[in-house]
């Protein structure tokens, strides 16, 4: 697994271009610019965990939204409970979640690792479910939300003003990738999981414990994704399916970018964040924007299986 | 041997065709909801024989549903004939996003039929003059105008074609085509099996199929909706009684209807809104400890004493 | 004229040149030896061929008609059969069965003569008992399976990639012998081995592949002592 992309030429110029772009966009409509970017390093954080499972213990988490889900009913009743500011609740969520990651691969996950990645992709889809109509049950679909007073802050540059705490989610995305980049590449126990995911038995053969690399890796990213539904709650009203969409979307960009690459989901992110948020600036076209990772996921496909075609 | 099995088959097709006439209508319409969810469970596990799984069956059972009803009133169609128009474009539609992604299978594919039914939720809503927009459209009479047994009739009609086309995909080359794919990708391009073909056309036929199962279903309750004609009951209920009957048969997913149809009717009762969570852990519980299913099971377990 | 020609193919794999520069011909009718040291390139060899892979560089030509460019299936349908060094037999499907997917497939019987055909090959390899489970068969069966189905398509070319791997010696003359057999049948073979006494006793040409490039051609016993050969690896006298 590379989790650095690949500089080359051809990235230059469509650095280039792309900065071109932004200002062209910032000029015409920078709500598009400024609120693109905000969705993007959303999408970007809750996509960086499930490219980690994905690329290090192999495994393709359907029920990676609902996790996030979880994270953000867990934030709403320890506000309702203590009083804690689901912003606080961050670190309680990331405990509890890496906990629950721990239960989720003892239990569960662990048994479908060998097996064909059918077996995976049906389990995943019915914990999904069973953690979906769970929630329902529990909770109801009726969307809650909490009013907190600092989510809508804003600033203003002339006439346009923008919504700065949305900010939240740049920082997420920058700390998280950085994060795992670092801890990837040096820390040892980042380096086991990078061999482990590279060459499972190679690693065993060097003593490196698979088992407990996939464990940790597999807690930490459900850690994380708790706590971006910690994070998520403040802003947004959640609801038991709030998560299936963003499920479908890191995949997306998990497939735009490669497997095992990090950096280049954060890119990608981008592009569909902007890409969406320039849609539902079309007032009579605002409904489209839900399409879009779906036509890029099929482009994607459709240029790989060309790429694949030299076999 | 052979015809004692026939006359098996018979005997209980007779006994279903005859159903309507020693039975009230509370009795029909669950055997109407068993029958479409029994045609659903099949048409899944006939794709999943070749070793791909489609999530996308409410997304093309909603299709056909939308346009069986949309041909209709808009064009004065015969209902019966815009059932079969409603397959069609499914099956168009299966093979545009076949041919654009199955070369790639495995997780690319599932995930992209997973948001099919998404994707098509967003599209009716956003054709409000079309389709009706986010409160659907009603049809002015149902089907039959509600006769309940010729509705049964049509249901059951949908079932048996469902079952004929599983075991024709059991009993021809077919069968041969989709053990090999699902097997050994390469071992099958090298007897001279053309692995892409093959996957298009599986999916395209199961996919008209469901097609043909959404018009029916939109004909029979006469409206369609955005939440309704996609609902994802249409996805995980197939895909739980498929894996409890057992998977790469056409006895399993026809016992796993029965059982899970019955079995619902009884949950309804006691637990109305969680029942679908119960489909949910029957298939992590099936995955995880029997992934033969019933049928697979019992069935090994008969062969074992050697 | 040739039955296979390659010229200057190659393939590779990133920066890594698992063939290169490679010129053979397979004459009608003849069993052609392909050997050299593990990871020379061998299997590669017949994967290009077969169309698992499709040449980084050079051609592939099948009786004179270019096949470089097509899919697996269809070079298997013009008569380009080969076996798989590690058997996977096909699961759900009974050991006369597997033999059917390549007779329905390889050239598109119907069902009744892809079984009479399956049957034909199963006798004519010694396999009996051909409706059991295939879970429960020797490695000599499961090797004759293996046979039986590429055999089963009918090819013209046939390439058999260590069929002689983990057989005693009795079974290996049992092995060599069939090879004979179908032979006879006016198949060209093309066969892969470490075991040197097959090679020996049934070939006509040998070809030396070392660092995926040829690097002797000719029949064994000048190949054998060709110094360039000895150097890179004999391999095992059996």
């Amino acid at each position: 697994m590379n989790p650095f992309g690949k500089l080359k030429q051809s990235n230059y110029q469509i650095a280039i271009i792309s900065v071109i772009l932004a200002i062209l966009l910032a000029a015409w409509k920078p709500h598009v610019l400024i609120e693109g970017i905000q969705r993007a390093c959303l999408y970007a954080v809750i996509a960086l965990p499930m490219a980690l499972i994905l690329g290090i213990v192999g495994i393709i988490n359907l029920a990676h939204g609902d996790f996030m889900m979880l994270g953000a009913y867990f934030a709403y009743f320890f506000n309702v409970y203590t009083g804690v500011d689901p912003l606080v609740a961050i670190a309680p969520a990331l405990l509890a979640f890496f906990l629950i990651g721990i239960a989720s691969y003892r239990a569960i996950i662990k048994y479908v690792l060998g097996a064909p990645e059918l077996n995976q992709l049906l389990l995943t889809f019915g914990l999904a479910m069973v953690m979906e109509q769970l929630a329902n049950l529990i909770w109801t679909s009726r969307p809650i939300k909490l009013s907190l007073r600092y989510v809508s802050a804003s600033a203003a540059i002339g006439s346009f003003t923008f919504g700065t705490f949305e900010f939240v989610y740049v920082g997420a995305a920058i700390i998280v990738l950085v994060g795992l980049l670092l801890f990837l590449k040096h820390t040892s126990m980042g380096q086991a999981a990078l061999a482990v995911g590279q060459n499972p038995r190679g690693a065993k053969l060097v003593g490196i414990h698979v088992d407990r690399t996939y464990l940790l890796v597999f807690s930490l990213s459900i850690a994380l994704v708790g706590a971006i539904g910690a994070i998520f709650m403040t802003r947004h009203s959640i609801f038991p399916l709030v998560g299936a969409a963003f499920t479908m979307k890191s995949f997306c960009l998990i497939a735009m970018a490669g497997i095992g690459n990090l950096t280049g989901i954060l890119w990608c992110s981008l592009i569909l964040g902007l890409a969406e948020n320039f849609v539902l600036s079309f007032r009579g076209y605002a409904g489209w924007a839900d399409i879009l990772f779906f036509a890029l996921i099929v482009c994607v496909i459709i240029i790989r299986s060309r790429q694949r075609q030299v076999k | 041997m052979r015809n004692s099995r026939y006359l098996l088959y018979i005997l209980i097709l007779i006994i279903l065709v005859t159903l309507p006439l020693h039975t009230g209508v509370y009795l029909l319409n669950v055997m109407d909801v068993i029958l479409i969810y029994l045609a659903l469970a099949l048409s899944w596990d006939m794709l999943l024989r070749s070793g791909q799984i489609s999530f996308g069956m409410a997304g093309l059972f909603g299709v056909g549903g939308y346009a069986a009803a949309l041909l209709h009133l808009n064009t004065g169609v015969n209902p019966l004939f815009s059932i079969i128009l409603g397959g069609l474009a499914a099956g168009v539609l299966a093979w545009l996003v076949g041919m654009a992604v199955l070369q790639l299978r495995g997780m690319y594919f599932a995930i992209v039929t997973l948001a099919l039914a998404e994707i098509f939720r967003v599209i009716v809503r956003n054709l409000p003059d079309l389709t009706g927009g986010p409160e659907g459209t009603i049809l002015p009479s149902a089907i039959f105008a509600g006769n309940s047994t010729k509705t049964y009739w049509l249901v059951l009609t949908v079932a048996v074609v469902s079952v004929i086309a599983s075991e024709i995909f059991r009993r021809t080359r077919i069968h041969f085509a989709l053990t090999s794919i699902r097997n050994d990708e390469v071992v099958a391009k090298s007897s001279g099996i053309d692995v892409f073909k093959y996957l298009v056309f599986i999916f395209v036929i199961t996919s008209a199929i469901q097609g043909i199962i959404g018009g029916a279903y939109a004909h029979i309750y006469g409206f369609v909706s955005p939440e309704g004609s996609f609902s994802i009951d249409f996805t995980l209920l197939p895909i739980a009684m498929a894996l409890l009957g057992g998977m790469h048969s056409t006895w399993g997913p026809v016992v796993g209807a029965v059982l899970l149809g019955v079995a619902s009717e009884f949950l309804k009762l006691y637990i109305p809104y969680g029942h679908l969570l119960v489909y949910g852990l029957i298939i992590v519980i099936a995955i995880l400890f029997f992934p033969q299913g019933i049928v697979g099971t019992l069935g090994q377990r008969l062969k074992k004493p050697r | 004229m040739a039955v296979l020609k390659t010229e200057n193919l190659a393939r590779y794999f990133g920066g890594l040149a698992a063939l290169n520069q490679v010129n053979v011909e397979f004459r009608e009718n003849e069993i052609l030896g392909i050997i050299g040291p593990n990871g020379a390139g061998k299997t590669t060899f017949i994967n290009v061929i077969a169309g698992i892979y499709l040449p980084t560089e050079g051609k592939i030509f099948f009786n004179g008609q270019d096949i470089s460019g097509l899919p697996a299936h269809r070079r298997c349908r013009l008569g380009i059969g080969r076996t798989f060094q590690l058997v996977r037999p096909l699961q759900g499907l009974s050991l006369l069965e597997n033999v059917m997917v390549g007779s329905l497939f390889g050239k598109g019987l119907g069902q009744r003569e892809a079984r009479k055909k399956a049957k034909e090959l199963c006798e004519f390899l010694g396999l009996s008992d051909i409706t059991r489970d295939i879970t429960e068969m020797t490695a000599l069966e499961i090797k004759k399976m293996e046979i039986a189905h590429a055999l089963a398509t009918q090819p013209e070319l046939l390439f058999l990639d260590e069929v002689m791997a983990g057989l005693n010696s009795d079974e290996t003359m049992e092995m060599i012998d069939l090879v004979r057999k179908i032979h006879s049948r006016g198949i060209t073979i093309g066969i892969v081995e470490h075991v040197m006494r097959v090679i020996r006793e049934l070939t006509h040409r040998v070809i030396v592949l070392d660092w995926g490039e040829v690097i002797a051609e000719g029949p064994y016993g000048e190949v054998s002592n060709d110094p360039r050969v000895i150097t890179a690896y004999l391999g095992e006298e059996a």
